[in-house]
């Protein structure tokens, strides 16, 4: 259990130190209200807000399907959001080309078959230069859809009954998953940096534990630690946790008092909150573990560290909104923690459920993990070839 | 009895060969003195002993148990007092305590009480609240050596504890150790001042260049000097000036019985007394100037001096 002993030491050193424990708690809050303050006009509703639009569609298909996603998905499913109005292709392209109409999809003749038979098949979309999100939406309705087909398609071939096609095409809420929902309510500009910079700060934390863990290897204090009962496991676990305990005091504190003081809206999964909360700081913390393992002198990390931390904020969005990056970018930055952990807040903020963040959840605590495994590796190997 | 076993201790990193087959053992309640240059192999073969790191090859036992396989079960038994202080700055006294006792899973009402009782052996008790960093270097060895007890280990050792440190506090230091080793604890220490021991160390060992080049008693060892005395004349530095001395003194003395490094001419005799006017009459005729003359009667310093051709500070 000496790993407890050392969480605990660890805790009371940095309490102790008054300077780091109000840069912790204090400068996080300052910071949220200057850029809350500065970037108030830059998120309001009105400019996320989804107006409805006309969608003109070709339907070369004569298959069930394509009658689905058009007449029931697109149409009467999506009617708040997307008006439908049907073309010949010819037709079509020339209304875009006039800009008449922003955005158009062509369905092939294959459609329905290729579904049916598991195989991949296209819709060709066509859009004016500068269609804002329209694709976006479109694209995901129809991904979503495709989605479903082949799932059920086998589900029915397995259960040896091949039911009429219109029996599960019946099946309603095919786009029930879509991030394009009526309840998705836009992200303020509050909201956004109160998460980003909290993302950050918490990061920040994790370095300022690093630093004192990396402090500690250079002291004979560490070598101290091992001449007792403590395993390197435990060592590694001790020092985790403490700075688990750390950033999750100031994450809460950061949460409750952006709440509290600037009324920020967190979303109403307070349960998804907490538990992605909890699940990014071991992310963070295990890659903290790993830099900790690694690096053997805090000149090093200084150098590498610092760096490192600041290319983390900036790719994962707490410095400027994730929303000018490219989608590709965005969807890499789901492999470092705060990426992962603000994209989860923002969803959160959006009106997601705590079922909608598990798999971001359980994504952060595996990278963690992998993160303090490795860490637990390098230091049990470092052992064989130390030097006194 | 035995309570450690070090049998043909190696350890190598990369090219670089550490410890070259060291081989010694400790009996229980004994107090054994490690002495060394620094270089020699002390610390590597130390740090191998605590169950820091493995040994390239080799067996090191305590009581029955296997050091190098079992290291976590072995260092329940042992106590180490570092070299640096290796303590907490910004928590007390006590705290620092705790926290080592707490490593050593002590806990409750137990630990309480050994704090007490430490602080109490240290001589800190009034002290017991203060930060480390408000402590004088002496202060601070001494918390560090309480760190190393508070777990009652079998075996203790000390690598150079007095290192830096006021004569007062060393004293205090010393007469701990003492009282320690009294009370039934094996004590390996390590020091570069040979008084020390001299004053606590019933057998000795000198490691140099990775080997253990002798062991024994201090009689055992002054033996190996046949209890010569030691003469330490300071020469004027000339050029050439070594080179006309050597053959003068090859005339005087056996090639082992003398020394010169650098300035130091050292000369090992019986009765130094008879031959002084001879040797003084002999480098100076050779041109050279004697600063001073100094003659040291037979102890550790020289024994380590004869054995290993240099001071052990050096």
């Amino acid at each position: 259990m000496g790993f407890w002993w050392l969480a605990w030491k660890d805790l009371l050193l940095i309490i102790r130190d008054r300077k780091a424990f109000i840069t912790l708690i204090l400068m996080p809050l300052l910071l949220i209200a200057i850029l809350g303050a500065a970037f108030g006009n830059m998120m309001k509703d009105e400019d996320v807000t989804i107006k409805k639009f006309t969608l003109g569609v070709v339907n070369q298909d004569n298959g069930v399907l394509s009658k689905v996603l058009t007449e029931e998905v697109l149409a009467k499913n999506m009617s708040d959001q997307i008006k439908i109005k049907f073309f010949q292709e010819r037709e079509l392209q020339n209304n875009i080309r006039d800009h008449k109409l922003d955005i158009g999809i062509i369905i092939k003749p294959d459609f329905t078959s290729a579904l049916f038979s598991g195989k991949e098949t296209k819709v060709k979309l066509l859009s004016v230069p500068d269609p804002g999100i329209k694709p976006v939406i479109v694209q995901s309705v129809i991904e979503q859809f495709a989605q479903m087909i082949p799932v059920q398609a086998i589900s029915v071939s397995q259960q040896g009954k091949a039911r009429q096609q219109n029996d599960f095409l019946k099946t309603e809420n095919l786009f029930k998953e879509s991030t394009v929902s009526k309840k998705t309510k836009p992200v303020g500009s509050f909201q956004y940096y109160a998460a980003a910079m909290g993302v950050m700060f918490l990061l920040m934390t994790v370095v300022q534990g690093v630093t004192m863990m990396i402090r500690e290897k250079e002291e004979t204090v560490y070598q101290r630690l091992f001449l007792t009962n403590l395993t390197y496991s435990h060592y590694l676990i001790g020092k985790m946790l403490g700075l688990i305990i750390l950033c999750l005091i100031q994450a809460f504190i950061i949460i409750i008092g952006t709440s509290l003081i600037f009324g920020v809206n967190w979303g109403p999964s307070v349960l998804g909150i907490i538990t992605m909360t909890i699940a990014f700081v071991i992310n963070a913390c295990g890659l903290g573990m790993m830099a900790g393992a690694l690096i053997k002198t805090e000149k090093g990390f200084n150098v590498g560290g610092m760096l490192g931390t600041q290319i983390m904020a900036a790719l994962g969005g707490s410095m400027v909104p994730l929303y000018i990056f490219p989608d590709w970018v965005v969807s890499a930055t789901k492999f470092i923690p705060n990426g992962l952990a603000l994209q989860s807040y923002l969803k959160l903020m959006s009106g997601a459920t705590f079922t909608d963040i598990l798999p971001a959840v359980a994504g952060s605590i595996a990278l963690g993990s992998c993160f303090f495994a490795i860490g637990l590796i390098f230091l049990t190997f470092e052992r064989r070839g130390k030097y006194a | 009895m035995d309570l450690l076993t070090v049998r043909d201790l190696r350890k190598s990193f990369g090219q670089f060969q550490a410890v070259k087959g060291v081989s010694f053992t400790v009996k229980k309640g004994e107090s054994f003195g490690l002495l060394g240059p620094n270089g020699a192999g002390k610390s590597t073969t130390i740090n191998m002993i605590t169950g820091l790191f493995p040994p390239t090859s080799g067996e090191i036992l305590l009581s029955d148990v296997n050091v190098v396989k079992t290291p976590k079960q072995a260092q329940k038994w042992i106590g180490v007092v570092p070299q640096e202080i290796a303590l907490y700055q910004d928590m007390s006294a006590r705290e620092n305590l705790k926290f080592w006792g707490r490593l050593y899973e002590l806990g409750g009402k137990t630990l309480h009480n050994k704090v007490d009782e430490v602080l109490e052996i240290i001589g800190l008790s009034d002290r017991a609240k203060d930060k480390i960093t408000t402590f004088s270097g002496g202060m601070k060895r001494r918390v560090n050596i309480g760190a190393a007890i508070l777990h009652n280990p079998e075996l203790l050792i000390m690598d150079e504890p007095t290192v830096g440190i006021d004569p007062q506090s060393r004293n205090h230091i010393l007469e701990t150790v003492k009282r320690l080793n009294e009370e039934g604890m094996t004590i390996i220490y390590t020091s570069h001042y040979m008084e020390e021991v001299e004053y606590l160390c019933e057998r000795i060992g000198i490691i140099d260049h990775g080997e253990v080049i002798a062991e024994g008693t201090l009689k055992e060892l002054r033996q190996k000097i046949e209890d010569r005395s030691r003469m330490n004349l300071t020469l004027e530095h000339t050029e050439g000036n070594i080179k006309r001395i050597t053959p003068v003194l090859m005339r005087l003395f056996s090639e082992k019985d003398f020394q010169i490094q650098d300035n130091q001419l050292t000369v090992f005799h019986k009765q130094p007394q008879m031959i002084l006017s001879e040797l003084v009459q002999a480098v100076t005729e050779t041109g050279t100037r004697i600063t001073s003359v100094d003659i040291v009667e037979p102890n550790l310093e020289s024994v380590f001096l004869h054995l290993t051709g240099r001071n052990l500070r050096d």
